[in-house]
């Protein structure tokens, strides 16, 4: 059952993705970014990782990908960039990038096929609560770190738009 | 090709996608979207890993990637900002200033 | 006792002190330093002396290993032995008395710490020629008394003609230099070792080939004859008069310009199994004897004479060592180091009274004026011309007799050194008459202002004066005590006991002649002198242009040199070269650099292209050798 769900959604998140990267407006690219989030999320509850999904959505679809429509809505829409759509490299981008995907297919299909008896056992350590007791148990100082590493980020974009508007 | 093997295969083929995006958009706004698209894949291929061995670090990885990625789009979309301000463009191919 | 290192350290030390901060010390405190270090060297050596004359045995120190590769090893080590015994003594002895007449004779130039620091640095060096206990020690040193010598010629650089004798006895030395290097490296060849005793102990033992030691020989002379001012390489020695006096004493007379004979006499064992080489080095010593006589008895400036006259006794010296009489050849040198140095200092104090004049056809008259001078020159010649009992005739005497019954000795070969010092007789003469008596021929101006030699040069004067005199009467001590190194393969000198009498009376006979001649020419009105001069003028331009030796050189070897740099070299070789070695790599790089320098397009995007391209290029090497 999973694995109908996991091929369905994992098509959807590359048809998504290809949205991105070709959709003129940035406003719809956005809009296809939020989808393709999604989709993964769902790979990710597909997977019984349901605390890795749940962040998904509430931070990158819910806080980052806000702010990134916020900033679209600010910009000016008669940009030139939006009449060429693909810069002069997207030829052979395409190409070289259809050898790096072929290349990862031949590679990945060479790997050792493993039992997958332990993922039998998924779902339990990966619940919220037992999650959530080992991660504070073993990362609560990596964790204390990265929120100094927000709060420069804060600083940091707070400062740019300060020295941007003297300018 | 069981369904870890897929997965991890998915996050590959993702990552090339974003990449190529950053390379043939020309709008900066789109790049960055990109960008974030890269960095979902590797969150992908994380909790695949993680999920298959069943092993804490690999899931606390992807919360470290959400941090640096929310870092990172506060401070792109400020520079973004002040880009437009003082170039009135987000065209990545104005910007030649590194030209050598 | 191991205090070697000292002597020649002391004078590095004296030199950093005047060369570094000299100019800012006062004038007495400078020669003090200048003097007194050298004479604290000459303290040292005598001790060595004493200690080396009770117990017999050589001193050596290794100070470090200066070259520790695999097959070759060279130690800066010192070595104090007999040879370089009597060398030290005459150095630092004769070197001290000379620091101390400069600092009366340089009194009023302008660069004097400039003066006594190149002069300890000359003593530092020859110190590490003659302590050395290898070749490369002996070389580092024998370059750096060539550098000493350099810088004390040009002395006076603001004069172009002297800066360039500077260079022409920089470049002649070179040239010699050529074959020292080559015959170290041959030695180096067979004995795998550089060490002095080393060398001559395994030539003892072994022998590669007589062609072999043939050669080494004749490459050692080429190098001994550039320092030793040899024929060919002497044309660096009369230019080298454009120094200082005292400089010409210490340096061009008593010291560096005998290491080549040191050198000889060092390699010893390799000569003693090269028989050609010993009879070209006996011929050449002969020849340069007799050729720097006759060259001398047609100059004028009182220098060059005594330049001339110093070229000829190292060629007795090299003679001597060519017939295997290096004892008697180091007694020369002895010897002569006194003579010759009282001879230049005496030159020297009259070129001071006269203000700078060195041509003597404008002297004359002068022992009236500057007595002690006088005599002190006098006693010195007298010695130089082989007058019993003066320093002179017993070392000339020794050689002329090793001459003559060395085994590879003739009477051709005695009959050229023989005739030879009755010509040194002769110019000393000559030099003496044109100088002290007969008519003044000193403008009126400077003969006013002639005066006899301050105290500090005239106490030198007078000691080297009564050693010309005396030190001759060590003779057979000092070849007894030179024995254990140089040992002397003559041993039939006994049996002709009778013939070694008449020889000497010979050689006195001929020196009393070319007296009695010059006393007849120039005495009185030399009519004679310009008449005979007259009679043999073709002769007479030839010697007194030196056999056009300096213009053979310019005309054929610069001329050669010249056209060998600028047609072909210049031409062909550097033009190949530029274009291989500099145009073509250059061009080459100029091209790649383009390449990626337009790769460099500024857009970020295309660098992320190369990311990727690289990206893929990493997978499908993955892909190909997974």
């Amino acid at each position: 059952m999973s694995g109908i769900f996991i091929a369905f959604f994992s098509a959807l998140a590359v048809v998504f993705a290809i949205m991105v990267i070709t959709m003129r407006q940035p406003m719809r690219a956005a809009l296809s970014l939020v989808a393709h989030m999604v989709c993964l999320a769902a790979l990710y509850a597909c997977l019984g990782a349901h605390v890795v999904a749940v962040f998904q959505v509430l931070i990158y679809v819910g806080a980052v990908m806000v702010f990134m429509v916020y900033t679209i809505m600010l910009l000016d829409d008669r940009d030139m960039s939006y009449q060429w759509v693909f810069s002069r490299l997207a030829l052979p981008a395409v190409v070289v990038a259809g050898l790096v995907a072929a290349a990862l297919w031949v590679l990945i299909g060479r790997l050792p096929v493993t039992a997958p008896a332990i993922a039998t056992a998924a779902g339990d350590s990966f619940t919220f609560s037992s999650f959530s007791v080992a991660f504070m148990q073993h990362y609560w100082f990596h964790f204390e770190l990265a929120t100094v590493l927000l709060l420069i980020g804060i600083i940091a974009a707070w400062a740019a738009v300060k020295e941007g508007s003297n300018g | 090709m069981d369904r870890y093997q897929f997965l991890v295969a998915l996050a590959g083929l993702i990552f090339t996608l974003g990449l190529l995006g950053v390379v043939i958009r020309r709008n900066l706004l789109v790049v960055m979207m990109c960008l974030e698209i890269m960095l979902n894949a590797v969150v992908l291929s994380f909790v695949t890993t993680a999920v298959r061995t069943q092993s804490i670090p690999g899931v606390a990885m992807t919360f470290f990637i959400y941090v640096a990625a929310s870092c990172e789009v506060a401070l792109a979309m400020a520079i973004m900002v002040i880009l437009v301000r003082r170039r009135h463009s987000l065209d990545v191919g104005t910007f030649q200033d590194l030209k050598g | 006792m191991n205090h070697l290192m000292l002597i020649p350290l002391l004078p590095l030390v004296g030199f950093l002190i005047n060369g570094l901060i000299g100019s800012r010390l006062p004038r007495w405190l400078v020669s003090v330093i200048a003097c007194g270090l050298p004479a604290a060297a000459f303290a040292l050596t005598i001790g060595a002396f004493t200690l080396l004359r009770t117990t017999g045995t050589p001193i050596a120190e290794t100070l470090f290993t200066w070259v520790g590769a695999a097959d070759i090893k060279v130690d800066v080590a010192l070595y104090f032995d007999q040879v370089s015994a009597v060398m030290c003594l005459v150095v630092t002895g004769v070197g001290t008395l000379i620091h101390i007449y400069s600092a009366g004779y340089m009194s009023h130039d302008k660069s004097f710490a400039r003066y006594f620091a190149y002069l300890n640095l000359f003593l530092f060096f020859m110190l590490t020629l003659v302590l050395g206990k290898n070749l490369i020690m002996l070389f580092a040193g024998w370059e750096g008394v060539g550098l000493a010598s350099y810088l004390l010629i040009g002395f006076w650089f603001e004069d172009r003609e002297k800066t360039n004798a500077g260079l022409k006895a920089f470049v002649v030395n070179r040239v010699g230099d050529t074959g020292f290097v080559l015959a170290a490296f041959l030695i180096f060849y067979f004995t795998k070792t550089l060490d002095f005793q080393g060398i001559n102990g395994y030539f003892a033992a072994t022998q590669p080939s007589l062609l072999i030691m043939n050669t080494i020989g004749i490459l050692l002379l080429f190098g001994a004859c550039g320092k030793s001012a040899q024929i060919p390489l002497h044309v660096w020695l009369p230019d080298a008069m454009a120094g200082p006096t005292p400089v010409s004493a210490l340096i061009h007379a008593a010291t560096m310009v005998t290491a080549g004979v040191y050198l000889l006499s060092r390699m010893s064992g390799v000569f003693l199994h090269a028989p050609l080489a010993m009879d070209v080095v006996a011929w050449g010593g002969a020849l340069t004897a007799f050729v720097g006589a006759t060259m001398g008895i047609t100059q004028y400036n009182i220098k060059k004479v005594l330049a001339y006259s110093t070229m000829s006794q190292i060629g007795y010296m090299f003679m001597a060592c060519g017939l295997g009489a290096f004892d008697a050849g180091m007694f020369h040198l002895y010897t002569h180091a006194l003579f010759k140095a009282c001879l230049f200092l005496g030159a020297g104090a009259i070129i001071h009274a006269l203000h700078g004049e060195e041509d003597m056809r404008k002297m004359g008259g002068l022992w009236r004026k500057i007595p002690l001078t006088f005599g002190t020159f006098l006693f010195a010649s007298l010695a130089l011309s082989g007058v019993p009992p003066f320093a002179g005739f017993f070392s000339k005497d020794e050689i002329l007799w090793n001459a003559w019954s060395a085994p590879n000795g003739s009477p051709a070969i005695w009959a050229i050194g023989w005739i030879a010092a009755g010509m040194t007789a002769f110019y000393m003469t000559r030099a003496i008459i044109m100088t002290f008596f007969g008519e003044s021929n000193v403008p009126e101006k400077v003969e006013a202002g002639i005066h006899e030699a301050p105290f500090s040069m005239a106490s030198v004067l007078v000691i080297l004066a009564a050693l010309s005199l005396v030190g001759g009467f060590i003779g057979t001590r000092f070849t007894g005590f030179l024995s254990p190194v140089l040992g002397h393969p003559v041993a039939e000198g006994a049996a002709a006991g009778g013939m070694e009498h008449i020889l000497m009376g010979a050689s006195v006979a001929i020196a009393a002649c070319g007296i009695l001649l010059g006393c007849f020419l120039y005495l009185g009105k030399r009519t004679l002198v310009e008449k005979i001069r007259d009679a043999v003028g073709p002769i007479y331009r030839l010697v007194s242009n030196g056999y056009y030796f300096d213009a053979f050189y310019y005309k054929v070897v610069v001329r050669c040199v010249d056209w060998v740099s600028e047609s072909v070299l210049a031409k062909v070789t550097e033009t190949t070269f530029n274009f291989v070695a500099i145009e073509l790599p250059s061009g080459g790089i100029n091209m790649v650099s383009r390449l990626f320098s337009s790769l460099q397009t500024g857009n970020v995007q295309a660098y992320v292209l190369y990311v990727l391209l690289g990206l893929a290029l990493i997978l499908w090497w993955g892909v190909a050798h997974a």
